[in-house]
């Protein structure tokens, strides 16, 4: 058992309409899979090491938007120990999931420093890297679309012509100019809504370009047989089907050729969804006819040459009642999002189904663009965009507050969305607990007994915020699970949920234990394979605990049926006569003296010289997904499951030195039902003191294309010194219907209000209005304090 | 990945010395000149790891002669050792907060003070305990004042042929004290965005000797010494610190950068200015 | 290229090999020894994930040189489990939940040994301070620090700590 109730538990659960009775879930367990953890033993995508295997290195191009005039890679050719170098010609083909516009290897132009330029395989990685500087390639620089504001001009295209690329129908790029996607929501009439209005407030806010920082940097071992076409990848990849099927595309070879054997995964958070290092180290495989290639980035390449979370600017107009009921809200939302498209249409429709936050809006409009820059490339980042939205509207709903002389949290709860409210998109929310988070984060800080603002005894600055949000999980997508018997009874389950540190391979055997009543200890996980697991669409979104957790219910179901057919042979009753009972008995009806408990089927005889017992459970949500027409984007149901939570903070400033110190942060979370509470904790505390480094510390700086911190002292992650942080959670329990005991995701939604709730905090402490993340000690040193809230 | 470059483990001080002088790249903790081949920055094909050289090696401190530092003192060593606690609290505060346990653990004083970083959190704190650095080479060893030994940004008074032996640092008085104060974005593992030393000798309530050290604030770690004259001979009231901390920022030239604006870090080296002395003085007032 | 004979002793057993000399110890472990349970990260000490201990100091073994190490001894993630059993750190991680992705974690541990050796009765300040030098992006570092305490509680159970 894990340990629990001492100074480490942080846990409150409060159950709206859970029991908290049952066996294996609700009940923290020890993580599946932590011993190889522990003892080094587990095999991260580094660790992986094939025979005969050569090593990868890619040039990069220092230039962030260039021509390629000319590459010579002659002398690195003749190097001894050279077996391969790809240059762009090679694999002319672009991919992309939303719109293929992105090359293996840059083509004619490189469109932001550190797109691979060439690359090359050799015996060793020392011989890789020395054949790389030797490559000589002319550029011809071109202007630099460093911002949004000269992305916006459209002087300077960085994709000439769209209308070249396979785009899919989830893009919408414009021709002519730098907007690779674009999102419009409408609800009722945004302008009457104003006119109805007794205040309008209007506010801009800008989140920094954020870099995941997994420990782990990207990395692929590919063997590619060039005569059969078979292709084989190890790599930890988040999402391996999606990039199978990207891979496949790219590679011009049948998907079932293409097989992907998932790594333990050393941290995601939605940078290890693209593919990075793979098709370049399949290019190299191919090349070097077929022998295993693996290439690793170094730290300063996974800055410069992976993924990263867009830069954002949000303007926002409410127009609200002097009661505090909002009448309308307009948001728009800008993208600054790199060079090539990737997932950020995603990013893009996600946040903007989130712009407007959990409020009742009979009004509202949301118009989002994703501009591309020369810079790395932006993408998903643990919330899809929707953290970012959070921080504007959040802020927004504190002006307003200001403005009407209200509570920040009363103002909040009185335009929450509630069951049987009408949602942004025209659909009568369910199962919402938005209210009980924002009482219960408040609750942890005692927010009612602090004023907005005091001084403590040091001579900080303190305040009080609050923040809360609401997120979509994509919708539809499907997932599969297969789950068998060994020979000894207990269970294997194959799923391609992907661990990355969230814990989905410990709540999917709680669940498949719960359901079958037996020991948690004889469910495992087996690793991920894309020739041998079941498709999953991908491990993002928080969706794997709802969606392959809902796979495991069905899959379970056909277990239990399978098992009472094999237990009325031995029983010699008739298969109807054999029911399989809440505690895991397979037990005759008639005659209950004839049962075997699930822990006990391997030694009862029943499994020998039968069928196997194996089962498959799938989980779709086509069916209950009503599509959001691109015209206003308006559905009775965009979304099987909404994710709600709320959090506050306490912040002390120092108003000499501009150091702010987050004190405190009370958080409270719909998670519909906690599988592993102290899997739910992991979440939400690892969120936390990400958005604190999201908040106060983190930022890519670029300059003129130029990317000035790319390292991991320049690249402020918090450190264990910058954790203190007092922490106190509430797991609010309201139970969703489709989900799996009531499950609701919680991988993303930790994050989501952290950071508007600092600002929030930082704005009432200082008694100025930040309009940026991070919120740095110069910005505070140097802040306008405002005057009385009239001038707001 | 290093560079490929070979490597030489002298256990004779004048061996380093030549080797030196041949142009090898010398290498004590490596937590510069490794992580600076890591990054492909430096591609030295002769790598000199002095470790060995005994002539390097040691520290002790004397209560009337002070400090006798080998340059392979490391941080660590600084940081746990409770004389500097007690008699050198500028140098505890500094070495202390150099990168991280690891670093510390690796990193020396004199890999600190040759390689001449700005940011260098233990030069400050030596600066204002007036350290003097022992220099060695074919032609002898000199010993020269540590606030004249830095010449321009990453450029030392030392002969190619010479190596830093030994750091001496004089025993602090009674009624002295010292402090550090490093500023940076986030609390550990970072680099100072501004560092300010200062040292305070107390005779009753009059500041009888007074040193302030910046860091970050220059090309050079420098010494504030208009500020220093400013301050001696006084009594220390808060008007007279306010006004140091206004001298202070003529003779600092802090740069604008992506880092930060020159406009803040003079705004801190005010605020600092004011806090280090404070420190300063109420540990000289408890000694 | 210059090749550099040592014998060097790791989590207790003795090899003796011939290497590179450029070859740090980062390497060495992973490549020459196949000792994989130590990370990179970053290879520039800026993010503990590499922590071993050498001579019961904690080092990042991507700043450290294998030539550097004849006779020494080295403790790696790979040596903390004895006799089919975790040590109680080990145990301490997974029991509190101080592992997710569990990237970081070869280097946490490492980091904790020695600052168990050195305060085997830390406090919470203590913990931060002589952790500062490993990254984790998963777990907001107060679940490493609470598993750090109970080990110390394991390792001297007699001991009352009132911190």
């Amino acid at each position: 058992m894990m340990q629990e109730g001492r100074d480490w538990d942080r846990l409150v659960v409060s159950r709206k309409d859970t029991t908290g009775e049952e066996a294996v879930i609700g009940h923290t367990q020890i993580r599946k899979g932590g011993i190889a953890k522990v003892t080094g033993t587990a095999q991260f995508g580094a660790d992986v090491d094939q025979p005969g295997q050569l090593y990868g290195a890619v040039l990069h191009s220092p230039y962030a938007h260039a021509r390629i005039l000319h590459v010579n890679t002659e002398k690195a050719q003749a190097l001894p120990g050279v077996r391969a170098v790809v240059v762009g010609s090679d694999f002319p083909t672009l991919y992309g999931s939303f719109i293929a516009d992105q090359p293996v290897v840059a083509q004619e132009k490189v469109r932001y420093q550190g797109e691979p330029v060439a690359a090359v395989a050799a015996d060793t990685e020392e011989l890789a890297h020395e054949a790389v500087r030797l490559i000589e390639v002319e550029y011809e620089p071109l202007p630099v679309v460093n911002d949004l504001e000269t992305s916006m001009k459209n002087e300077v295209l960085i994709h000439e012509d769209w209308s070249r690329y396979d785009c899919s129908s989830a893009c919408f790029p414009q021709q002519g100019t730098n907007i690779g996607d674009q999102y419009h929501l409408k609800k009722g009439d945004v302008e009457q809504g104003f006119a109805e209005a007794d205040e309008i407030v209007e506010s801009d806010f800008s989140c920094g370009m954020l870099q995941h920082t997994t420990i782990e940097t990207h990395t692929a071992t590919a063997k590619a047989d060039p005569v059969s076409g078979e292709i084989h990848i190890w790599s930890p990849s988040q999402s391996p089907f999606s990039i199978r099927g990207l891979l496949a595309k790219t590679f011009h070879v049948p998907l079932e050729k293409v097989r992907l054997t998932v790594t333990e995964i050393g941290g995601g958070f939605g940078g290890k969804y693209e593919a990075r290092c793979e098709p370049i180290a399949i290019a190299l495989s191919l090349k070097a006819k077929g022998r295993p290639v693996k290439l690793t980035y170094r730290r300063d390449e996974e800055f410069a040459a992976t993924v990263c979370r867009s830069p954002v600017h949000m303007h926002i107009k409410t127009g609200v009642k002097r009661d505090g009921t909002l009448t309308a809200q307009q948001v728009t939302i800008e993208w600054d999002a790199g060079a090539y498209v990737t997932t950020n249409p995603r990013v893009d429709y996600n946040a903007g189904f989130a712009a407007n936050g959990p409020y009742k809006l009979p009004n509202a409009q949301v118009d989002g663009y994703v501009y591309m820059t020369n810079k790395t490339l932006g993408t998903a980042y643990r919330g899809f965009g929707v953290t970012e939205v959070a921080t504007a509207h959040e802020r927004q709903m504190d002006l307003i507050a200001e403005r009407l002389g209200m509570d920040p949290l009363e103002l909040r709860l009185k335009n929450v969305l509630r069951n049987g409210d009408t949602g942004i998109t025209g659909e009568t929310m369910q199962t919402m607990a938005v209210a009980e988070c924002l009482e219960g984060a408040a609750a942890n800080v005692e927010w009612n007994a602090l004023p907005d603002r005091w001084v403590d005894e040091e001579g900080n600055l303190c305040g009080k915020g609050i923040a809360c949000f609401n997120k979509l999980t994509g919708t539809p997508s499907t997932t599969s699970v297969l789950v068998k018997m060994n020979e000894n009874g207990s269970l294997y389950i194959m799923s391609a949920s992907t661990e990355m540190g969230q814990g989905v391979t410990t709540t999917l055997p709680q669940i498949a234990a719960q359901a079958l009543g037996m020991d948690l200890e004889k469910i495992s996980v087996a690793p991920v394979d894309t020739a041998i697991t079941p498709y999953d669409k991908t491990t993002t979104s928080s969706r794997s605990t709802f969606h392959s957790g809902n796979a495991v219910l069905e899959a379970c179901a056909d277990i239990k049926n399978q098992l009472c057919r094999l237990a009325a042979l031995k029983f010699k009753v008739d298969a109807a006569e054999v029911e399989y009972t809440a505690e895991g008995y397979i037990q005759c009806r008639t005659d209950p003296d004839k049962r075997i408990h699930i822990n006990d089927v391997g030694k009862s005889g029943i499994l020998h010289e039968q069928a196997p017992v194996a089962a498959i459970g799938r989980y779709g949500t086509s069916d209950i997904f009503d599509p959001p027409p691109v015209d206003g984007r308006q559905s009775k149901r965009p979304t099987v499951m909404w994710m709600h939570g709320a959090q506050a903070a306490i912040v002390a400033v120092n108003p000499k030195t501009g150091r702010v110190q987050v004190k405190k942060v009370g958080a409270a979370h719909d998670v519909g039902k906690a599988i592993n509470p102290t899997g739910c904790l992991q979440q939400i505390e690892g969120s936390i003191i990400m958005g604190l480094g999201h908040a106060l510390m983190e930022e890519m700086i670029y300059e003129d294309g130029k990317l000035r911190n790319g390292n991991m002292v320049d690249y402020k992650v918090p450190t264990f010194m910058d954790s203190d942080v007092e922490m106190k959670i509430t797991l609010v329990e309201q139970a969703h219907p489709e989900g799996p005991y009531g499950v609701k995701g919680i991988g993303e939604p930790g994050l989501a209000p952290t950071a508007a709730a600092i600002v929030n905090a930082v704005c009432h402490a200082c008694n100025a209005d930040f309009t940026s993340i991070p919120i740095k000690p110069e910005h505070i040193l140097f802040r306008k304090e405002r005057g009385d809230a009239s001038q707001i | 990945m290093l560079p490929k470059f070979e490597l030489y483990m002298p256990t004779d001080l004048s061996e380093a010395c030549r080797l030196k002088g041949e142009g090898a790249e010398v290498v004590a903790g490596g937590t510069d000149v490794f992580v600076n081949m890591h990054g492909g920055k430096d591609r030295s094909a002769r790598v000199v790891d002095v470790k060995n050289v005994p002539e390097l090696q040691g520290h002790t401190f004397d209560p009337v002669t002070g400090l006798d530092l080998g340059a392979l003192t490391t941080h660590r060593e600084i940081e746990l050792w409770d004389v500097i606690k007690q008699h050198y609290r500028a140098m505890f505060e500094g070495c202390s907060r150099v990168g991280s346990v690891q670093i510390r653990t690796r990193g020396t004083l004199g890999g600190n003070i040759c390689n001449g970083a700005p940011s260098a959190d233990s030069i400050g704190p030596m600066l204002v305990h007036d350290a003097r650095v022992v220099v060695a080479g074919p032609s002898g060893e000199r010993e020269v004042p540590l606030k004249d030994f830095y010449l321009a940004l990453k450029k030392l008074d030392m002969g190619p042929d010479e190596l830093l032996k030994r750091i001496r640092i004089p025993a602090p008085p009674a009624h002295s004290g010292s402090f550090y104060i490093k500023y940076t974005r986030r609390n550990a593992m970072d680099l100072a965005l501004l560092g300010m030393s200062a040292y305070v000798e107390l005779e009753g309530d009059v500041m009888k000797t007074v040193r302030i050290a910046l860091t970050t604030a220059a090309p050079t770690p420098i010494r504030a010494e208009k500020t220093e004259a400013l301050l001696t001979g006084k009594t220390a009231a808060p008007e007279l610190l306010a006004e140091a901390g206004k001298t202070v920022l003529q003779e600092s030239h802090p740069r604008s950068s992506w880092r930060s604006s020159a406009e803040f870090r003079l705004a801190l080296l005010e605020e600092l200015t004011v806090q280090a002395l404070e420190q300063a003085i109420a540990l000289a007032k408890e000694g | 290229m210059q090749q550099v004979t040592i014998q060097i002793t790791v989590n207790d057993e003795v090899y003796i090999r011939t290497v590179p000399a450029n070859t740090t110890l980062l390497q060495f472990l992973r490549e020459e020894l196949q000792l994989t349970g130590t990370k990179e990260g970053c290879d520039e000490g800026e993010c503990g994930a590499c922590t071993v201990l050498v001579e019961g100091h904690p080092m990042n073994s991507c700043l450290v040189l294998a030539a550097e190490l004849d006779g020494k001894h080295v403790l790696t993630v790979e040596g903390l489990a004895t006799d089919g059993r975790l040590h109680p750190l080990q145990e301490a991680f997974l029991e509190v939940g101080a592992v997710q992705c569990g990237y970081c974690t070869p280097g946490m541990l490492l980091s904790g040994i020695a600052l168990l050796n050195l305060y085997p009765h830390p406090t919470r300040e203590q913990i931060r301070k002589e952790m500062e030098g490993n990254i984790c992006r998963c777990t907001g570092y107060a679940r490493i620090a609470d598993a750090i305490m109970l080990a110390a509680e394991r390792l001297d159970p007699n001991h009352t700590n009132n911190a």
